[in-house]
């Protein structure tokens, strides 16, 4: 039987299942959105591992990208200068980070890009000058995607940093009381403290991994200690 | 609790009266005071209303609503209020200046004045009118007329059309309107709005008159051209319809008065079909507050369910669908009327 009105009973039966179903929304700035791993925030550059191949500015369809360079003498290889996302115009389509082949660029998960003025979206990001430009070697290993992982907190990630300048600076004042706590006896911080202050390069190994991963650094550290006692005396001269 | 408001309004008259008011005189002021707090129920529920129908509307859309302001929101809309006070009045160049101007007056004038004849409890019509019902359709087909004048004077295509529609609307919902309060008055036997809720003390007339309450709730509806049937705005196609040129101040008079009109229907329908104030218990304003919000929640439910009828399907329902059905129901409740006297019920 045809009855009239059914369709509206129905359509209030729905609003009223709704009506007391529990609210979808979430209170933004007080509550969090839930965010998928992938989920494409703000875009992120990080100067340390760009071999100025361009890749990501031919790949770009909106000419969001762009970088400035200047020659190598006696190279052929470039040198950044600086580094600039344009993010008004980003559509977020990835290409760029696809065409990447150092993962130099990524996708954080900040998605509050609203800025008071036009011109301050723009992100230029500037090598500070010192740093040896690039730090990749053309032809380098490609790093595999697995291995990186693909959002860096941008935040966290500074602070690492910051953390790993601190210590290297106490390293290279000395820093003993550093690290005492990674080796045995006070003498070998002492054998260990003279060593870093010497080498650069093993200080900053060091310092990464006293932030990253304490049990590795004092690995590191009895190792270097046993390899710097086993040396005989004067082989530094060689 | 039953007789604070009446206790208190006789109290008041024979107090003027000793201090050595005539007795025509106290009356008249009983009756300025009487509608001073009629004007300040209708502003607070309007307050309300807004309040709540936010706030129905976001939990149907399983949203929240207003929640900042206040505890779940409920300042929100005295924040509005205050928003629109301050905001510029605006009146088009080429509008017909007065009457753009004094259309809102007249259509919150015309909705207040429906509360005259409405009993918010046992014996508390403001005016106990013998022909109380009459009033109060034929005031309300007044409000049809400030329509069309914010339309007219508007200047506007869009205010002038939906005026139009309004009009149109409004005049033929007001016949099926009529018709099906006629059943309840047979059954009654008064206009009078106090004798029909005392005639409600065995049954109440939704059991009675079921046919006409659903012609009423639809007609009413129309009336108040609220969704489904909110054409004169219908904001997809008229921006704002005859509110398209209403601004700040003005523009919230019209919104007032739309909610006053929504109030002044379901309690008319409470009075009509749920036996007015009648009820255990609690004392009769209460149950006519409570019963009146109940039937509110019953328009907004609908409101934020249905989507918006065409036009002309709107007019071919009232026409061949609506005045038929209450035509027939007034034959019906005659024939059960005289079938049951003559068993000498």
């Amino acid at each position: 039987m045809k009855m009239f009105g059914k369709g509206l009973l129905k359509g209030l039966g729905i609003t009223l299942k709704h009506g007391v179903e529990k609210p979808r929304t979430i209170q933004y700035p007080e509550q969090r959105p839930f965010l998928h791993q992938r989920f494409r925030g703000c875009l992120e550059f990080d100067y340390r591992n760009c071999i100025v191949c361009g890749m990501c500015i031919k790949a770009c369809p909106n000419r969001v990208l762009s970088f400035e360079t200047a020659p190598i003498e006696g190279s052929k290889k470039k040198r950044l200068l600086s580094y600039t996302i344009d993010l008004q115009y980003c559509l977020f389509c990835n290409l760029c980070v696809e065409a990447c082949p150092t993962h130099t660029l990524f996708f954080v998960h900040n998605f509050e890009l609203s800025t008071d003025r036009r011109e301050q979206i723009k992100r230029v990001y500037t090598p500070p000058a010192g740093v040896q430009v690039p730090v990749a070697a053309a032809g380098a290993e490609l790093i595999p995607p697995e291995a990186l992982e693909p959002e860096v907190d941008a935040a966290a990630e500074a602070k690492r940093r910051k953390q790993i300048e601190a210590i290297k600076t106490a390293l290279s004042k000395g820093g003993q009381k550093v690290l005492a706590k990674y080796v045995d006896t006070e003498e070998d911080a002492a054998i260990l403290a003279e060593l870093l202050q010497a080498d650069e390069k093993k200080r900053d190994k060091v310092a990464a991994l006293i932030v990253d991963d304490k049990e590795k650094a004092r690995k590191a550290a009895q190792a270097l200690v046993a390899k710097e006692k086993s040396r005989p005396a004067g082989g530094e001269t060689q | 609790m039953e007789h604070l408001f009446t206790d208190t309004a006789y109290m008041l008259t024979s107090w003027m009266v000793g201090l050595g008011i005539k007795p025509v005189w106290a009356d008249l002021i009983l009756l300025v005071v009487q509608w001073a707090i009629i004007i300040a129920i209708v502003t607070v529920n309007v307050i309300i209303l807004i309040w709540l129908e936010r706030k129905v509307s976001g939990f149907i859309q399983e949203r929240l609503g207003p929640n900042r302001l206040g505890p779940f929101g409920a300042f929100q809309t005295i924040a509005d209020a205050m928003k629109l006070l301050t905001k510029e009045d605006i009146i088009p160049s080429r509008a017909d200046r007065w009457i753009f101007m004094s259309a809102p007056l007249l259509f919150i004038v015309v909705a207040v004045m429906l509360y005259a004849v409405l009993p918010l409890g046992k014996d508390m019509a403001v005016v106990d009118l013998n022909v109380g019902l009459f009033y109060f359709i034929s005031l309300g087909s007044l409000s049809t007329i400030c329509l069309l004048m914010a339309g007219w004077g508007s200047n506007n295509k869009w205010s002038l059309l939906g005026a139009m529609r309004s009009v149109a609307q409004m005049i033929s919902y007001e016949i099926p309107l009529a018709f099906s309060l006629l059943g309840v008055v047979m059954i009654a036997g008064s206009l009078n709005l106090g004798e029909i809720v005392n005639a409600q003390n065995r049954y109440w007339f939704i059991l009675l008159q079921p046919v006409a309450f659903l012609v009423y709730f639809i007609a009413a509806t129309a009336e108040l051209n609220r969704g489904p049937f909110d054409m004169p705005e219908a904001e997809q196609e008229l921006t704002a319809g005859v509110y398209t040129e209403y601004t700040g101040m003005r523009w919230a008079l019209f919104f007032l008065a739309e909610y006053t009109n929504l109030v002044a229907v379901s309690a008319l329908a409470a009075t009509l079909f749920f036996g007015g104030g009648q009820g255990h218990w609690l004392p009769s304003w209460i149950w006519i507050i409570i019963k009146t919000y109940l039937i509110m929640l019953v328009f907004m439910w609908m409101k934020w369910t249905f989507p918006r009828i065409r036009m002309d399907h709107l007019m071919a329902f009232s026409w061949k669908v609506l005045i038929p059905v209450s035509l027939a129901n007034i034959l019906v409740t005659g024939l059960g009327i005289e079938f049951f006297r003559g068993m000498g019920w």
